[in-house]
């Protein structure tokens, strides 16, 4: 601790055992204690409080009766635990002070003890200090351990679980404790600790009562997630009795919780392969439970390394059998549904799965989920049913939107449930562009893009259904081409394509600005991947949208607008924007899409679109675009003046992201992928330094680095730091001899930089010759500057000293303002 | 038995972040979910592993709703959406999901920008988690699904801050977010209709004030403004880019064109034109004055008001400048107080509240010597001067909502616990309600009687009204019938009807009883006598003699048969129907007792 905060701490613990004197932010005893933590783990915890006998005064305090301040109270409990943590220190408190601040003496039995942030500290103090097995004994001697039972079942959430996970902790405390070997099944050997515990354990288990079953199972579901030592087998062989008594009852008792465990005793390394009938009881629990129920189970168990076929082929049925029961309800003809042959078919199963819309729509999401994360998984089931799965999604998406035509009553039924439900729509894309990632029958794939076509066109379809709707085409486009390593669009994407269009033309005019931002991102994808390609060329240029993209840059939304200067970009640089000079535009009275874009960065009120035209000419000049090669100098001068003057930060440093490509392109370095790593010079420019500077002086990009440097946005002047520091490192990798050391240009410079510094930007550099630039970069302290960038900008305010000034401050000041809020 | 369960996340027994789970009827519901400005770790999120333990979010919650755009309200939802995985609906006001995002990425920049944060959500994931919001109007009930609906109501404190009354079937509960019972400059005020809700759960910021006359306030403000202008000094009023800054705007508009004042006004660039903007397109959430002149005059357009360029810092003269962000923690708003703090002519005035560890909070905790960068020390020595002009319902205010909704219960949130408790007596003595404040954590459950809907039959009805009696609804009376639940539904129909729908044969059920008489005559004398007894006994019933000897009375039926045993007596069988019970009991406690002696 350093001496200032030493000499404050004794006037700030007086404070804290003022009750008279309220904190006024419940922030500050959150941070103070973080920072008693920071210094704790790095020294010793004896010799702080033998340095600052408040501390211990502070604690003593707590123990008097008064009217204390639940919170203050808390933070001792929990600060006191902080300390106890190491050993020594440990045996320093436990004379009067530890007992009394955690055995019945304490809180515990006082009044204080009805506030839950009182019950919080004293866990979390105990699970600080419970880290040697001096703190065992006390445990066990003041009887907290059956404080800690109690708490399972308190009426805070927070309580509740941090005393599970606290009873999780102190059961693998004292076993670590013995050190030869495993204990046996017989309850006799066991530390008296982990007996009591244990005990409870199998008392709840037995219990009657869900809430503490429930209590049980999540404190051996953290056990076993957490700890893989021996003694865990032996725990589980010891209970796995009791678990699967559990199974007997009807219903399941905590089915959640069960579910949970056995996943986790599941994937414990030494449990799974134990012969404690695990696999039995998995079996067992997955036809016990409802297909609600059964459903995380069936996917823990499909996500298991290892475990037995039959049970892989168990879970993956459970998963299954909602779809099978949908497509059965629904096929035209009598038949297998081909998911799942001849386990589903009666209408009471179907009944029984999808008995009323709430339940039917929540396991069929859930269900979909399942799927969905399954799918990407390397140990998914093989074979995977891809063409059933492909046809339930269709057919879902049919029932929701109406257009099913279902034979059964059940089906009727079915449609009934589902027709307009948004959550399955959702659900029911997501899956069907995650199984894009297999393929299907040709008639099919057919199928899938004209369900996705309906939806699309749909004037039902929300703005998020569309979003998802506009994903998963995409996603159906990317997998549709059937030569390995083409990636043309085939004719049959094409075709769809030429029907597409014009539904992606009118819901980018919706009134609805998600819809039309969602088109927009469709339409940049769509053209990054396939505008080279002519067939796409051709329909697209057929159609309106690109006329509609550039209407879209003058959107009323500012989201839009950015989406759509994405696009403008991306239709610009595959040559498929609206050309100026177009027959359809004769007077030429259309802008170019690089002015169009210009005008944004300079003219529009808002920053997302300023910053998506800077992403774009960023990526132009990387990509030497038409319209940049053209005379790139006055194309990067042009850009970086109106750049640079930005209000937003993040147009400013895309401006320097964009001098650093145009740097690499003069110097002759091609970009690499971190251009401040100092690298051997591979290329050296064919001329001298400072010759190859003289572009970058006329597009003035150094007085734009310059001032970035003392920009008041932290990340612009990183990056412009980063950036001088390239240059200086390619400087020292050529000889470039020329240099003007002490010109009074070069001082005039420099004066300029500190006055930058100081604040005051007003004055401009003029024209910059290059060997100023390299005279002025050598002689500044950019590493140090550099230093202190990374440093936060409210790293005084965060200060351990700041915190506690502010919270001495505050006392006896609060008035009006203490419980004020924005 | 169904319940109504309340945890919050967040605002319990603090002001920190609202977060409330509410689950009714089966159906759960995240009430707001902001951001923690005190925090610069996880710690200013809501702690959402306790909802993410119950499986996956989006099958959990049926939705979330926000209030209004305050990051204490808002803040997380980024986050909560495009991190921790929900992906379901997001309900707002259109006004709150405008203002949103600006707010958001204002928050981002600051943490992103100044403090260097990495993993926090980006630019991209606002605009995603914003279209997944469905926007709603004022009083629009907006099904969420088939029983769950919401309706927004009019809560004034920021542009498109709503109340928000959430009902599943008969169950309701109303949200208030933060709220303000007194209209100001540019907003109205707040109002509930009478929706008697189960539970009322409102903010509590002012639990025990009576805040002072806002007229009060604002010529305090005036007034300071006004003289450290009139000494040539330079006014610093930092604050959040919309909201309270535009009611400010209007005041010291207003004032400087009534007293002709000539010294610049400056508002961070950029913000005037948005605010504008968006008080424009949402000219109907404000007040009725504003509503009123805007054909003539757009109060939002401000002659006086101009926009600021950091350079007009170092203008000499006097002037003021409202500056971002409100906490002065970072941008120009600190950039300006550094500037100026060394002079004693000028003043600062923090119009709302400053968490610990930015130098707004130094300064209003009275330090004058602020450590900077580089250990160099700045001291202050303008002016500092504090003026809440934070738009929350004071304690006479929470009770008047809580009177104009008439709920069955009240809970208190976003407040501090001692004034809380206060308050918390007040409403229960005063409306004889129960009132909750629960921590942070800790669940309220309140049982709830749900009313089932009953269909009666027209048939049932007609038969009533048959009776003579027409329907009263100051007097209730019974109506017997059939309750039959079927798809469903309940309905009540007459007994011959239920019968016939269910396809079921009508059975009769009689009650029978044996009485013992000592009579030593012959079985059809003892009948005789029953007769005469009771004949002379029911004067308004009908009693017959049959001729197979029995007696009948209504329904019920008596014959006379000797003893097995003892001649002397005769066994007496009654038996009667359940609608007959209370005559059959009379008649069989009157026979018990015997019959009158015979004349002899």
């Amino acid at each position: 601790m350093d001496p200032e905060c030493s000499q404050l701490l004794p006037a700030l613990c007086a404070v804290l055992a003022d009750p008279r004197q309220p904190m006024a932010d419940d922030t500050c005893l959150e941070k103070l204690l973080d920072w008693f933590k920071t210094i704790t783990e790095a020294g010793s915890s004896l010799l702080l409080l033998q340095e600052n006998p408040c501390l211990v005064e502070l604690l003593c305090h707590m123990l008097k009766p008064q009217d204390l301040s639940s919170r203050v109270l808390s933070f001792s409990l929990r600060l006191t635990g902080v300390f106890a943590a190491q050993e020594d220190c440990f045996q320093y408190l436990q004379g009067e002070l530890l007992p009394r601040l955690f055995g019945e003496a304490g809180p515990l039995g006082g009044a204080a003890w009805t506030a839950p942030t009182v019950r919080s500290g004293w866990i979390q103090g105990l699970r600080s200090l419970a880290r040697h097995p001096s703190a065992l004994h006390f445990l066990a001697d003041c009887g907290a351990v059956d404080t800690i039972f109690s708490l399972q079942g308190d009426s805070s959430l927070f309580v509740a679980s941090a005393a599970g996970q606290l009873l999780v902790h102190i059961l693998g405390l004292s076993m670590q404790g013995p050190a030869d070997g495993p204990p046996s099944l017989q309850a006799g050997d066991w530390p008296a600790c982990a007996k009591k515990i244990v005990g409870h354990i199998e008392e709840s288990l037995r219990s009657t009562a869900t809430p503490q079953i429930t209590q049980a199972l999540n404190v051996l579901t953290t056990t076993f997630g957490h700890c893989h030592d021996p003694w865990t087998r032996v725990l589980w062989v010891r209970l796995s009795p009791l678990v699967a008594g559990l199974l007997e009852k009807d219903p399941v008792p905590a089915a959640h919780s069960l579910v949970d465990l056995l996943l986790s005793v599941a994937r414990s390394p030494g449990l799974s392969s134990s012969s404690c009938g695990l696999w039995e009881t998995l079996a067992q629990t997955l036809s016990r439970l409802s297909p609600t129920q059964a459903g995380p189970l069936a996917l823990g168990i499909l996500k298991l390394q290892d475990c037995p076929q039959a049970l892989r082929a168990q879970a993956f049925a459970v998963l299954l059998q909602p779809l099978a029961c949908v497509l059965k309800a629904t096929a035209q003809a009598p038949g297998a549904s081909g998911v799942l042959d001849g386990t589903v078919g009666d209408f009471a199963t179907v009944d029984t799965l999808l008995p009323s819309k709430a339940a039917c729509v929540g396991l069929l999401c859930r269900t979909l989920a399942h799927l969905e994360l399954l799918l990407p998984l390397p140990q998914r089931p093989c074979p995977w049913p891809q063409a059933p799965l492909l046809g339930a999604a269709v057919t879902l998406l049919q029932l929701c939107q109406g257009s099913a035509s279902p034979t059964s009553d059940t089906g009727h039924h079915l449609c009934a449930l589902l027709l307009g439900c948004v959550r399955v729509q959702r659900a029911a894309l997501d899956f069907l562009g995650t199984l894009s990632q297999g393929t299907g029958p040709p008639e099919l794939v057919t199928e899938v893009f004209a369900v996705l076509l309906e939806y699309l066109r749909s004037p039902d379809s929300s703005p998020t259904v569309l979003k998802k709707a506009f994903q998963a085409t995409f996603r159906w486009l990317l997998s549709s081409p059937k030569t390995p390593g083409c990636w043309d669009l085939d004719p049959q994407a094409l075709l769809f394509l030429r029907e597409l269009l014009p539904v992606l033309q009118k819901r980018l005019c919706s009134p609805c600005w998600e819809v039309r931002d969602s088109g927009l991102e469709f339409l940049t994808q769509m053209t990054g991947r396939w505008g080279g390609q002519a067939g796409f060329r051709h329909a697209l240029l057929a159609s309106e949208v690109p006329k509609l993209t550039e209407q879209l840059l003058r959107d009323p939304e500012s989201y839009v607008r950015a989406s759509a200067v994405a696009a403008t970009g991306q239709l610009s640089s595959q040559g498929l924007c609206i050309s100026p000079a177009s027959p359809e535009h004769p007077g030429g009275q259309q802008k170019s899409p690089l002015s169009e874009l210009l005008h944004i960065l300079s003219t529009d009120s808002e920053g997302f679109p300023r910053r998506a035209a800077m992403h774009v000419f960023t990526q132009w000049l990387r990509d030497s675009h038409a319209d940049v090669v053209g005379d790139t100098e006055e194309f990067v001068a042009g850009v970086l003046q109106v750049a640079s003057q930005d209000l937003d930060w993040e147009v400013r440093a895309q401006g320097l992201e964009l001098a650093l490509v145009f740097l690499e392109q003069t110097l002759g370095q091609p970009g690499s992928p971190c251009p401040y790593a100092v690298t051997p010079p591979v290329v050296a420019p064919a001329c001298p330094l400072a010759q190859a500077l003289q572009p970058l002086c006329r597009v003035r990009l150094f007085e734009f680095a310059f001032r970035a440097l003392f920009d008041c946005d932290r990340p612009v002047a990183q990056k412009s730091c980063d950036l001088l520091l390239f240059l200086r490192a390619k400087m020292a990798s050529s000889s470039s001899p020329q240099e003007a050391r002490s010109s009074p240009d070069v001082a005039s410079v420099e004066a300029a930089l500190q006055r930058w510094q100081a604040g005051d930007q007003a004055q401009p550099l003029g024209d910059l010759e290059p060997e100023v630039v390299l005279a002025v970069l050598k002689s500044m302290d950019l590493e140090g500057l550099r230093g202190a960038l990374a440093e936060s900008s409210d790293h005084v305010e965060k200060s351990p000293q700041s915190l506690l000034q502010d919270m001495l401050a505050t006392v006896g000041i609060l008035g009006e303002n203490e419980a004020d809020c924005y | 038995m169904p319940e109504i369960r309340v945890t919050p996340l967040g605002a319990g027994q603090d002001v920190g972040r609202s977060c409330i789970l509410v689950s009714i009827a089966g159906k759960n519901v995240m009430l707001d979910c902001g951001m923690h400005m005190g925090f610069n770790d996880d710690r200013r999120f809501p702690d959402f592993s306790y909802i993410t333990r119950n499986g996956r979010l989006t099958d959990f919650l049926d939705c979330v709703i926000i209030s209004h755009f305050h990051l204490d309200h808002c803040g997380a939802l980024p986050y909560f959406s495009e991190m921790v995985g929900y992906d379901g609906p997001i309900y707002m006001t259109h006004p709150t999901q405008a203002i949103c995002p600006i707010l958001l990425e204002d928050y981002r920049k600051i943490a992103v920008d100044k403090k260097g944060e990495a993993n926090f959500f980006t630019s991209q994931m606002i605009k995603d988690c914003m279209k997944k919001v469905v926007a709603v109007h004022l009083h629009q009930t907006v099904q969420v699904d088939d029983e769950l609906e919401i309706k927004a109501y009019y809560a004034g404190h920021v542009l498109g801050a709503a109340m928000f009354q959430i009902k599943v079937g008969s169950e309701s509960v109303v949200y208030t977010g933060d709220y303000n019972m007194t209209p100001d400059r540019h907003l109205g005020a707040a109002w509930i209709d009478k929706c008697r809700p189960n539970l009322l759960i409102t903010e509590s910021t002012y639990a025990t004030t009576i805040r002072d006359s806002k007229r009060c306030r604002e010529r305090d403000f005036l007034k300071k403004v006004h003289e450290a202008v009139e000494r040539g000094g330079k006014v610093l009023i930092p604050v959040f880019a919309l909201g309270r800054a535009q009611e400010l705007c209007i005041l010291l508009e207003t004032f400087w064109e009534r007293m002709n004042l000539k010294a610049p006004i400056y508002f961070s660039t950029g913000l005037t034109e948005k605010a504008n903007h968006y008080y424009k397109l949402f000219i109907t959430w404000t007040n009725q004055k504003i509503r009123k002149t805007f054909v003539q005059r757009n109060m939002f357009e401000f002659k006086h008001i101009k926009a600021f360029d950091r350079a007009f810092a170092d203008n000499p003269g006097p002037m003021v400048v409202f500056a971002t962000p409100g906490m002065l923690h970072a941008g120009q708003s600190l950039q300006i107080f550094r500037k100026w703090a060394g002079n004693e002519k000028n003043m600062v005035i923090m119009p709302g509240y400053c968490v610990q560890g930015t130098v707004g909070h130094k300064i209003l905790s009275g330090q004058r010597k602020l450590e900077m960068e580089g250990r160099q020390v700045l001291e202050v020595k303008m002016q500092v001067e504090y003026m809440s002009f934070s738009a929350h319902a004071d304690a006479k205010g929470i009770m008047q909502l809580v009177g104009q909704a008439e709920p069955e219960s009240v809970l208190l949130v976003h407040g501090e616990a001692k004034k809380m408790e206060f308050l918390k007596q007040k409403i229960e003595q005063e409306f004889r309600v129960n009132c909750y404040m629960p921590a942070n954590g800790e669940t309220v459950t309140l049982p709830t009687s749900p009313s089932i809907p009953v269909g009666i039959s027209l048939g049932l009805l007609k038969r009533e009204m048959a009776q003579g009696l027409l329907p009263d609804a100051k007097k209730p009376r019974l109506l017997h019938g059939t309750l039959i639940m079927k798809d469903s539904n309940f309905r009540l129909v007459s007994s011959e009807q239920a019968l016939k729908e269910l396809g079921l044969v009508e059975h009769q059920l009689r009650f029978t009883c044996r009485v013992h008489l000592h009579d030593p005559r012959k079985e059809q004398e003892t009948a005789m006598r029953v007769y005469s007894h009771l004949k002379s006994m029911l004067k308004d019933h009908c009693v017959q003699h049959l001729p197979d000897g029995s007696v009948t009375v209504e329904s019920i039926l008596i014959q006379a048969a000797a003893h097995s045993e003892d001649p002397g007596t005769k066994v007496l069988l009654v038996s009667w129907t359940y609608q007959d019970e209370e005559l059959g009991s009379y008649l069989t406690s009157l026979l018990k007792k015997g019959l009158p002696q015979a004349p002899s």
